[in-house]
């Protein structure tokens, strides 16, 4: 176990033989840093730079004047934009914990219990993640129509919760959390409970992140709900109220506008991914696996 | 696998004997309650419940609609039975459709090999030591949060999706003097596309890390006393090992590439179904849906089993039993 680090993944000194690693690795970071200064350089850019053929990368005469008509566009809007943001942090909140953990137990037992039909519900979940998304609109719709749930808030979260993808990612991370350790919990008289919370949760750390991130980032853009399910403004969320300002406002600030609240609208997923990126890259150092 | 469930069944008696004087209520009862699949179920039904009214159902539901013309009047659903017109005309007049069909079928081809082995190579030099990888390890999963989101669609109408200039570096058309046309077809797209699938990697990195770090550091202690280059045991040892990781990134890159949602079809499917003017409609995009899901199936198929093919062939290998071997000098 000489090799064993634990969290520091990264060596002291820097060796001459590292070298070699950062002629490849350099070069592709920066392209996937590439979209972040562009979100950003946008969202300034004044009108005629906007409008330039061919599009410059950067901002040259960076300006306030794009957030300065959005947020003028917010002020004349009956509702006022907090309660949107409240609604959207409250949709995002509570989708992520139910998700996570519906996915997480469902998880587990797909990959650690035996019993009829496991293979399959796992199959059939593979399957559904491969339809193509929006083509199911309508049918949800019906369905929230038949449930009574219009123009009620929870409209904005049952849908999403049961997330395929979730539940593929996790249930692969758990098939790899060793038996043993859960035999050994089970000797030592925990529960199924305590063997979810303090055992698998703490191992599939990185695959619960990652779905962290994808639940928040398909809760928070999700403007289905408020298109289709909801007719009384209050409920909306603020993906969609920000979208009505890019396809209502006049055009010569269009996009500017549109730019600033691409930016406004992307910023809480860096900051989501900046949070959570830690625990992803936090690999299974101290969760009894090695 | 037969053993595994005996020793199972041993455990859980084991497991469930300190539990036994807490309740007293032995019996039927007790002993449904505390049977495995009785958890397993408990734990399930959340899950199960949404994705059943949520997905499942929905899903079916298509299935119905794309049997039928659907008309959709004042949010009142009309639906008369048409049998496979629907399908018939997506496949026989529609040539938008299989026009996009053939374009997605190209892209996953292309895309899949190239996402799977750069994601390996750039999972091998993160997972190396190397000072600031937990920052390199951030900055190529950071695209995890540009692909899923709307805030792709921006950048490819800006065009910053592909590098400017990149086209330029190589001289295509010399090119096409010495290879054949789909050869250098292939390789133009890859170029021109090279952002795209670097952004699409970020996933796929992780799970291959995460496989790279599970793996046996005595295996390769072993092979490097026998004398082993980084070569041979990347192909010798590395690789054998990550197999069932590679069939999951591959599967999931299929996935995450069919459902994007810039997806020529998916944009397609999705037109026709708003449109009023009577060409599309609901029912008719509902059959593009299906066929359009079955394809990749078969896609989804093919690669999962010249993979499972590769295993098999492994186990018999040569190579297999240096790695037995190696495990062998271990115990």
């Amino acid at each position: 176990m000489a090799s064993f680090q634990g969290k520091k993944i990264n060596p002291k000194r820097f060796h001459v033989s590292q070298i070699k690693f950062y002629v490849f690795l350099l070069p592709l970071a920066v392209f996937m840093i590439l979209p972040i200064i562009y979100i950003f350089s946008t969202a300034f850019k004044p009108a005629e730079e906007l409008f330039k053929f061919p599009p410059s990368f950067f901002v040259v005469d960076p300006t306030w004047e794009n957030f300065k008509s959005l947020f003028e566009l917010m002020a004349g809007s009956s509702v006022p934009a907090t309660r949107y943001l409240f609604n959207s942090i409250l949709v995002t909140v509570l989708t992520m914990l139910i998700s996570i953990f519906l996915s997480v137990s469902a998880g587990y037992v797909l990959s650690k219990k035996k019993f009829k039909g496991q293979k399959l519900i796992f199959e059939i979940n593979t399957l559904a993640l491969m339809f193509v998304p929006i083509a199911v609109t309508i049918p949800r719709f019906i369905i929230i129509v038949n449930l009574g749930l219009t123009d009620r808030f929870i409209s904005n979260i049952l849908p999403i919760v049961a997330m395929p993808v979730g539940l593929f990612l996790i249930k692969q991370f758990i098939d790899q959390v060793p038996d043993a350790l859960l035999e050994a919990a089970r000797m030592d008289g925990a529960n199924e409970l305590q063997i979810l919370f303090k055992i698998i949760i703490p191992s599939v750390r990185p695959a619960i992140a990652t779905v962290a991130i994808m639940s928040f980032q398909s809760a928070w853009g999700n403007v289905e709900a408020s298109v289709y399910y909801l007719n009384n403004e209050s409920l909306k969320t603020f993906a969609y109220y920000i979208t009505t300002f890019s396809s209502a406002s006049t055009s010569s600030i269009t996009q500017g506008v549109t730019a600033a609240s691409a930016l406004i609208m992307f910023l809480p997923n860096l900051i989501i991914f900046i949070v959570m990126q830690s625990k992803v890259m936090d690999t299974m150092a101290h969760s009894g696996i090695k | 696998m037969k053993k595994d469930k005996k020793k199972e069944n041993l455990i859980t008696a084991e497991a469930s004997a300190p539990a036994a004087p807490r309740d007293k209520t032995e019996g039927r009862f007790y002993r449904i309650v505390h049977s495995e699949a009785f958890s397993g179920y408990m734990f399930l039904l959340p899950w199960l419940i949404g994705f059943c009214v949520f997905v499942a159902y929905p899903i079916i539901q298509t299935f119905i609609f794309s049997f039928s013309d659907v008309q959709i009047r004042l949010g009142e659903i009309e639906t008369s039975f048409i049998g496979f017109g629907n399908y018939a005309k997506a496949l026989l007049q529609d040539a938008k459709f299989t026009d996009a069909l053939g374009e997605y079928a190209m892209q996953i081809i292309l895309y899949v090999p190239v996402i799977t082995v750069i994601s390996l190579i750039l999972s091998m030099l993160l997972n190396s030591k190397l000072k600031g990888t937990g920052f390199f390890r951030t900055i190529f999963f950071f695209p995890v949060i540009i692909t899923s989101g709307p805030v792709i669609k921006m950048f490819i109408d800006q065009g910053v999706a592909s590098f400017p200039g990149i086209e330029n570096l190589i001289d295509f058309e010399k090119l096409a003097e010495t290879l054949p046309q789909f050869l250098v077809d292939a390789l133009q797209f890859l170029t021109s596309e090279f952002i795209m699938i670097l952004w699409f990697s970020g996933i796929q990195i992780l799970v291959f890390m995460t496989g790279l770090q599970k793996m046996d550091k005595s295996m390769y202690e072993a092979a490097k006393i026998d004398g082993a280059t980084k070569w041979e045991m990347f192909w010798k040892i590395t690789l054998p090992a990550l197999n069932p990781t590679i069939v999951l990134n591959v599967v999931f890159t299929v996935v995450m590439q069919s459902i994007f949602s810039l997806n020529p079809i998916i944009s397609k499917i999705q037109t026709d179904m708003n449109a009023t003017d009577g060409s599309g409609g609901y029912g008719y995009a509902s059959a593009m849906a299906w066929i359009y899901f079955i394809l990749m199936l078969v896609i989804l198929g093919v690669a999962v089993l010249v993979f499972k093919k590769h295993e098999k062939r492994l186990k018999t290998d040569r190579r297999f039993k240096l790695l037995k071997r190696a495990k062998g000098a271990k115990a």
